[in-house]
């Protein structure tokens, strides 16, 4: 026991006072400021100035006069600003109280883009049109007063008035970009081409336009579900976003320890250090140790990227989000899981010689863990499925399965959670007698690297 | 004085190849033993099954009066032919690691780990990590990680293999100190006249089997010296000497070989007789009754247990490299 003890406390310490480790404790803050600096600067930097003229070649005669409202520099910045207010709006829908629609009104916008409308006659050539825009070729950038041609479009007459004969079959208009213009500009383009149209063959049927506009707009609803509890807003975003959080933290944790675990364990057999340390503690020590060990540290990173996380729930004040049982249990299907994964990987560390030969006995375990990732959406659509039933009871998957169901939205039948935990814990004996076999061989076993049936014949000998 | 080992027809394989071969045979406590073959013997396999380490097909070990080297781990201190260190780590932390498994007290463990480095000329590497270390320093680092919790039984696998002259001196000298303090120590090795300078009793293993359990004074009483080695003092007399040498009662052969001539003796005769005789018949500078050399009497042994020619011819070429690994530190025993 007290040489387990010391087994743990050495592997911990080596671990954990390496440089290497540090990473751990500055990857929250490397990616917080990422997030907090980088991306608007990076969202700015994406949508570069444009500049340049929308040429419009009307053989209907009644969209060009439309568009030239449409283009005018206050009709374009009010869209812009329409466009942030909408985008606010959902997500502030989708996700309330985190405070970040109001981030996102509040935000500057990027640039505008310097676009003007040029109206070519009904009767001008469209190649000699479409040839302007190749002279533009590099220019869309470009400040300068060139004005160049940004993009084309042609609208036929039979696109507002219908085809001979067949009034309701529109004749579709055609539009001509220069390479690389930007998307946002392209779309916007697009939408009120297609609505200029659309306006005019409204009119051209004799009707209001603002009544027909009117008529056929439906805004799209929140869903209120009814339960026992009183009626609630369901709240897409965070129904998915927290239990994501919970099941990648343990997630997190376990892999980084894990693979800790076994490239201590492989660096242990490669230096042929193994022998000497196998003269004073017994395998099963040796490998309990390493894996209370590599345990701690797998605590430590939880510790410190769910204490992050706490930390910004707490700051946004949105700990109400969290119960503290969901902690308890995180806890408690952490300490299953890690023992899991841990067992399989000290087992596969002990029975290979180096990294490289641990791949192919590697694959098997990384599919295995990463099952709850693919898992994530449809047991969170139905946290209550049969199948998310089945595989909470299934080792080594079942703890961090259960860490997902726990903090969805729909309650998971009590009887459930000691049941998994009792299976669970059946789960680690059997894994680390299994992996004590392996180990207690694999540790002194060089040269060739066992494939899979060669640990499974590695257990099943006496 | 008990055994501190015993071992009963033990046998082990490893698939086809049988390793270890019905392997018997006991080690007095307090003693220091050689255990002696050349490679591939089978030597490493045995030290391993005496420290459970792995775990024979069948017999039965008994080491330090337990069933299994595991129950008295703390009371025996091993150096691995497949030792190594944590690269790593620095040499101190290194050492007092294995001290606290061995269950040595925290308390003086790191004064006793510096103790140690002084004796063994590393005062300087406490605080190196051991990736630093030559493959000597790294290896005398080991041996401190083997005795530093003062075991009652100390098994050495190949402890001089990979040391320059200076340091097997040094390395021999600490073995007989611990000897000295009446522990029981086994070390193997492939080279046979390490062995024979420093211990008392010499197990010899041979294609998994014993072939060979005496004490040094009983194999050089079994293995009597049988030459004789005559140098005439006068150049040139060599011929005639050598006949009147030829016809001595007791002699059973007499050849010349350079300067000397070498008497093969008779069993079972006097040799102190003969030396009297040949004193007489010449004028002699040197005379010496040559012992045979354990490398000898092994391949004597191999010779008698039916080894074929070629056999011995591939024994003899692994002694002399043996010999060459180990730069033939003869004349500093």
């Amino acid at each position: 026991m007290r040489k387990t003890f010391t087994v743990a406390v050495r592997e911990f310490i080596s671990t954990v006072m390496t440089k290497a480790f540090l990473l751990v404790f500055l990857m929250p803050i490397i990616v917080g400021g990422i997030a907090a600096l980088a991306i608007p600067l990076l969202m700015n930097a994406a949508s570069p100035k444009v500049s340049g003229h929308v040429a419009i070649i009307d053989q209907s005669g009644s969209v060009g006069n439309r568009l030239e409202k449409a283009f005018t520099p206050e009709a374009m910045e009010a869209r812009r600003g329409k466009i942030k207010k909408d985008a606010a709006a959902e997500i502030e829908k989708r996700a309330p109280g985190m405070g970040v629609g109001s981030q996102i009104e509040k935000a500057p916008l990027p640039k505008a883009p310097e676009l003007t409308l040029q109206l070519l006659g009904a009767d001008a050539s469209v190649d000699a049109a479409k040839a302007e825009i190749l002279k533009a070729v590099g220019k869309e950038k470009d400040a300068g007063g060139t004005n160049p041609r940004l993009a084309l479009a042609v609208i036929p007459a039979s696109a507002v008035k219908g085809e001979e004969g067949k009034p309701n079959s529109f004749k579709d208009y055609e539009l001509f970009v220069a390479p690389k213009l930007d998307p946002e500009v392209q779309s916007d383009i697009r939408g009120q081409v297609s609505q200029a149209i659309v306006d005019a063959r409204i009119e051209a049927s004799g009707l209001d336009v603002e009544r027909v506009r009117a008529l056929t707009r439906q805004n799209r609803v929140e869903a209120t579900a009814i339960t026992k509890e009183g009626e609630k807003k369901s709240n897409p975003a965070l129904q998915f976003l927290l239990p994501g959080s919970f099941l990648f933290l343990m997630w997190i944790s376990v892999f980084t320890a894990g693979q800790y675990l076994l490239s201590s364990t492989i660096e242990e057999k490669s230096n042929r250090v193994m022998e000497v340390l196998l003269s004073a503690v017994s395998p099963m020590e040796l490998m309990v140790g390493k894996i209370i060990g590599q345990m701690a540290v797998a605590s430590l990173v939880l510790a410190v990227y769910a204490g992050a996380g706490l930390v910004t729930l707490v700051a946004l004040s949105l700990k109400h989000l969290i119960d503290p049982m969901q902690i308890v249990y995180l806890c408690v299907y952490f300490v299953i899981g890690f023992a899991l994964v841990a067992c399989m990987m000290a087992a596969v560390g002990s029975a290979v010689s180096d990294v490289r030969e641990a791949q192919s006995l590697l694959t098997p375990v990384m599919l295995v863990l990463m099952v709850p990732m693919m898992l994530w959406m449809p047991i969170l659509r139905n946290p209550n499925s049969l199948f998310a039933q089945i595989v909470s009871f299934v080792p080594p998957i079942s703890p961090f399965v259960m860490v997902l169901r726990l903090s969805g939205s729909e309650k998971v039948p009590t009887w459930q959670i000691p049941a998994t935990i009792v299976v669970g814990l059946i789960g680690v004996v059997v894994f680390a007698w299994a992996a004590a076999k392996i180990f207690r061989i694999g540790v002194l076993m060089y040269g060739k690297p066992p494939n899979f049936t060669t640990l499974i014949k590695w257990i099943r000998m006496a | 004085m008990g055994d501190a080992i015993s071992i009963r027809n033990l046998n082990k394989s490893f698939g086809p190849k049988k390793a270890v071969r019905d392997i018997s045979l006991s080690i007095r406590e307090g003693s220091l033993c050689g255990l002696i073959g050349p490679n591939g013997a089978g030597k490493t396999t045995t030290i391993r099954m005496i420290m459970s380490i792995i775990f024979p097909d069948s017999g039965e070990v008994n080491v330090l009066g337990k069933a299994s080297a595991v129950e008295s781990k703390d009371r025996i201190g091993y150096l691995p032919e497949e030792r190594g260190t944590y690269r790593k780590w620095k040499v101190g932390v290194f050492l007092n690691y294995i001290g606290r498994l061995k269950g040595v007290d925290a308390a003086g463990l790191d004064q006793k780990v510096k103790q140690w480095l002084v004796k063994v000329g590393l005062q300087d590497v406490y605080k190196k990590k051991c990736e630093e270390l030559s493959k000597g320093m790294q290896q005398k680092v080991q041996f401190i990680a083997s005795v530093l919790h003062e075991p009652d039984l100390i098994i050495l696998d190949e402890p001089f293999s990979g040391l320059d002259p200076v340091n097997r001196v040094l390395l021999r000298t600490l073995i007989n100190e611990q000897h000295q303090k009446g522990r029981t120590i086994i070390f193997s090795t492939h080279a046979m006249y390490e062995a024979e300078q420093l211990c008392d009793h010499l197990l010899m293993i041979h294609d998994g089997q014993k072939v060979l359990d005496l004490s040094m004074q009983e194999l050089y009483r079994k293995y009597d010296p049988k030459t004789l080695i005559v140098e005439p003092a006068d150049a040139g007399e060599q011929e005639r000497v050598l006949g009147s040498l030829r016809h001595l009662s007791g002699v059973d052969s007499a050849r010349l070989t350079g300067e000397t001539i070498e008497l093969k003796l008779h069993e079972g005769t006097d040799a102190s007789s003969v030396i009297a005789a040949a004193a007489s018949a010449c004028r002699v500078r040197r005379m010496e009754l040559k012992r045979a050399s354990v490398e000898e009497i092994f391949i004597e042994i191999v010779k008698g247990s039916g080894g074929s020619g070629e056999e011995l011819e591939e024994l003899r070429a692994s002694l002399a490299q043996a010999r060459l690994d180990t730069g033939e530190a003869r004349d500093s025993a």
